[in-house]
């Protein structure tokens, strides 16, 4: 059933088996997987069932550098759903070797292999309606798919790995309705944990004290606490309670908000490939299933581990929009929209550069010399984004000269001076206000240079094109936008040791019999890939560790 | 009783190719091989004279809730009256279990809470219980060549895209079973000797909706499967669905088929495909040794029957 903490009495001590903080894609899975499972479950959310300003406030905090950081209140949602309600749906799972200990990569190694989530991605493909769990061209389709570059095979990447889209899928929305029907489900909106307490020697969480915006107090007592708030909230909660622990919980060794990765994108170059235009493809294809997919060029791990850089994919892209020299109707049609899109979206449309008159007069020339061509994209996505259920995913643009940019999307480095901590300000529950400091390092520049000069040499080998650019600008390009918006990784990352960890193997927090974290705050690193898939399957791991006793 | 209907049809044939018993095709009509007689499935008098001579009945009659309701009382009366009860097995519903969801085995309440064709299938039942020699079959979603709406009418929604993955809406389970099955569970029916008992009749782990509708549009080559969003069904019932049903006034009055004309869908149809029932058929299983057909190769059959012009 789904309450609010308006249902309950000031002062009311809820009980349950199984406490979980937070109902977004970790949390909403969780109770999904825990559904009549015996186990009685309390999943607290501090929002509603839509957006409030209030309530999104709390996330308010700062940022070291606002060049390479969103505010701390962008791309996450305080809401039931959590930022399911605004994400983009791309997925695809780890490779193997993100799992691995890199001697090349500083921090590196999960305390498990993939086989420990291989159960738990194809459920985790479902939850979030991206179908089969089919991550190349040859499993996701029963017939040959059209090849990226026709009769191409560069030696250095594949281009068979698939991304697959959710629709993207509102867990709120989606399956609020199970949720309201399961009996040992209560889900609890406009419920904040503000305090998290432990036991006098530290080893147990008792209790945890809720409140809501308009000073209604309860209490929480559980066998078991999960944290499921997000990879930026999951450690300020942490943090932020210190009666026990002096540093933090689950902090004894200064681990706890460091390590902070997000990942490393970016659009570069232009690549001019030499084939005719129906050889090469760059969009998107549907499976049976009815899953928009689309292919990427990934860099081989034997490549990898050979160059000794980190994991790396990239996309055939259009050109840079803001700059109305690509003369193209479609892509000035969408700096002219610029103001109906979405922050999250519009940042890596617009970067948030300010144009002057004069580039909004020569991108409103574009349009006007290609109006049939902006009318039919206009078209195609108003009835093919704005109107479907199952949107479609991104801006496609075929180029007429066989030009692309390259977008790439990096694995960044686990890195201690990386970091979230707290602040002296406090939120209006009296919680303390995350700064973020997110900092790259040179292996991070190095991964992508690296990688695009062996794209490069196999375009160049393979004489199937040129690609022009700028290697001294790549720095520049890979930060212009800042941290990847959206993936906050490794803020209480996971290993065996407490001394460079904060959960181990299961999730559960080094010293703490019962507390445990969901989400990709325990990632240690962060592979190429989008968080959300794996951060689910790791849930829905930790459920049925929940289920089966073993946590 | 019911034998040309499109359940009725398989029992014969399945009767008719056993070596024990010989079938009588009982309907409103005549046809078929086997042989046939006529009657008044709502009259007690009728089926009295029918019945004469026969050692089991099986009661495959269907029609609205009025006619449910009264062929319950005719059948059971007429045979009560027998000097020799004949076993009957009654095709009843999981209908008759109304709003029930989660795990419903056959000691749940026939709630028959869910319209007009619930409540008579959950009366007729009770009716079915108080004779002795009655062993009642409970069938989900009846499905395979010929089905009219779970093989036809849904393959043609799917075809047309107007059906597809419903998201939350399709979230319910489809009991499904192959019409094959369920005539196999009379024949074995006909001779357990549990009567005065039902039996649920499903496939063990059914699908969801949204999980039928994919894997029935991939037999069918109908793909690929379409998101169907809130504002399309909305559409469906609130446009199409009233204008499918002038068109079929329209076919009645000029003497068309209408069966030729594009199907609705109806809201009864996305209840269902919402509810979250699951019936147990542990039971038939043990009790009656009953197996199922593997759901790619039924839906296959079915599809099979569909692409090769199929209508029933």
């Amino acid at each position: 059933m789904i309450l609010d903490v308006t249902d309950f009495s000031d002062g009311h001590v809820l009980q349950s088996d199984v406490c979980i903080v937070g109902a977004g894609a970790a949390g909403i899975a969780m109770a999904l997987e825990l559904i009549d499972s015996g186990i009685d479950v309390l999943l607290l959310e501090s929002g509603g069932l839509g957006a409030e300003p209030d309530a999104q406030a709390l996330y308010q905090g700062t940022v070291q550098n606002e060049q390479l950081h969103s505010p701390p209140d962008r791309y996450r949602q305080r809401r039931f759903g959590g930022t399911t309600t605004i994400w983009g749906g791309r997925c695809m799972p780890f490779d193997p070797i993100d799992f691995e200990a890199r001697d090349y990569v500083p921090h590196s190694g999960w305390p498990f292999g993939i086989e420990e989530l291989s159960p738990f991605y194809p459920k985790a493909n479902r939850l979030v309606e991206a179908g089969a769990f089919a991550y190349t061209a040859e499993e996701a389709f029963d017939r040959p798919s059209r090849p990226m570059i026709a009769g191409w095979s560069p030696a250095h990447y594949t281009s068979n790995t698939l991304e697959r889209f959710s629709c993207p899928t509102d867990f709120g929305t989606r399956y609020g309705h199970k949720l309201r029907a399961a009996s040992n489900i209560r889900v609890v909106l406009h419920a904040n944990v503000t305090g998290l307490h432990l036991n006098a020697a530290g080893t147990h969480l008792d209790s945890l004290s809720v409140r809501s915006l308009k000073g209604r107090s309860l209490s929480v007592r559980a066998s078991r606490y999960v944290l499921a708030a997000g990879g930026l909230e999951n450690a300020r909660l942490l943090l932020a309670n210190r009666d026990v622990h002096a540093q933090g919980i689950g902090n004894p060794h200064d681990v706890l908000g460091r390590y902070y990765m997000c990942h490393i994108a970016g659009t570069v170059g232009a690549l001019k490939i030499d084939r005719p235009l129906d050889d090469v493809w760059h969009g998107y294809d549907m499976t049976d299933d009815g899953i928009y997919v689309r292919r990427r060029l990934a860099l081989r791990p034997e490549v990898q581990r050979a160059s000794g850089i980190g994991n790396f994919i990239v996309r055939l892209h259009h050109p840079r929009i803001t700059d109305p020299a690509h003369r193209n109707a479609i892509l000035s049609l969408l700096f002219l929209a610029k103001l109906i899109i979405p922050y999250e979206y519009g940042k890596r449309l617009h970067g948030g550069e300010s144009a002057d008159l004069q580039t909004w007069f020569r991108h409103m020339g574009n349009v006007a010399s290609g109006p049939l061509d902006a009318a039919a994209f206009a078209w195609h996505m108003f009835t093919q984004r704005a109107l479907a259920a199952r949107k479609f995913p991104s801006i496609i643009i075929k180029s007429k000269a066989n030009l692309f940019s390259l977008d790439f999307h990096s694995e960044q480095q686990p890195n201690p001076q990386s970091r979230v901590s707290l602040t002296g300000d406090r939120d209006a529950l009296g919680m303390p206000r995350l700064k973020v400091d997110w900092r790259y390092t040179s292996g991070d520049v190095d991964t992508v240079s690296r990688a695009i000069a062996l794209l490069s040499g196999d375009i160049n080998e393979t004489k199937v094109g040129r690609l022009d650019y700028d290697a001294s600008q790549l720095e520049m390009e890979m930060t212009r936008y800042g941290a990847y918006g959206g993936h906050h990784l490794g803020t209480a990352r996971m290993g065996t040791d407490p001394r460079s960890s904060v959960v181990n193997a299961r999730c559960r927090v080094h010293g703490i019999d019962n507390l445990f974290l969901a989400g990709a705050a325990t990632f240690p690193t962060s592979s190429q890939a989008n968080p959300t898939l794996t951060l689910i399957a790791l849930a829905l791991r930790l459920a049925n560790d929940l289920k089966e006793g073993r946590a | 009783m019911g034998a040309a209907g499109f359940i009725g049809r398989r029992v014969v044939a399945a009767l008719s190719a056993s070596d024990w018993a010989a079938a009588v095709a009982a309907s409103r009509r005549t046809g078929g091989a086997a042989d046939a007689v006529v009657v008044d499935a709502t009259d007690e008098a009728s089926l009295g004279a029918a019945f004469s001579g026969i050692d089991g009945i099986v009661n495959c009659v269907a029609g609205d809730g009025d006619t449910i309701r009264r062929n319950a009382d005719a059948v059971f009366g007429a045979a009560s009256r027998l000097n020799q009860p004949p076993r009957i097995v009654h095709l009843g519903s999981m209908a008759a279990y109304g709003s029930a969801v989660g795990r419903v085995d056959e000691t749940a309440p026939l709630l028959g809470d869910l319209d007009e064709y619930s409540k008579a299938k959950a009366a007729a039942d009770v009716r079915a219980l108080a004779y002795p020699a009655a062993v009642i079959l409970r069938p989900g979603i009846v499905y395979g060549p010929q089905s009219p709406w779970w093989s036809d009418r849904i393959a043609r929604l799917l075809m047309a895209h107007r059906l597809g993955d419903l998201g939350a809406r399709g979230d319910g389970y489809c009991n499904l079973v192959h019409v094959d099955d369920v005539a196999r569970s009379v024949l074995l029916a006909l001779r357990t000797p549990a009567a005065g008992q039902a039996f649920n009749v499903a496939m063990p782990s059914p699908p969801t909706w949204n999980e039928y509708f994919q894997r029935y549009a991939r037999a069918l080559r109908a793909v690929p499967l379409r998101r169907i969003s809130a504002r399309r069904l909305a559409v469906e019932l609130r446009i199409v669905a009233p204008a499918c049903k002038l068109l079929e006034i329209g076919a009645r009055l000029a003497g068309a088929r209408s069966a030729a004309l594009p199907p609705p869908i109806r809201p009864w149809l996305l209840k269902l495909c919402a509810h979250e029932i699951i019936l147990d058929v542990a039971k038939a299983q043990t009790v009656l040794g009953m197996q199922w057909m593997p759901l790619d190769a039924g839906l296959q059959s079915a599809a099979d029957w569909f692409r090769g012009g199929g209508r029933t």
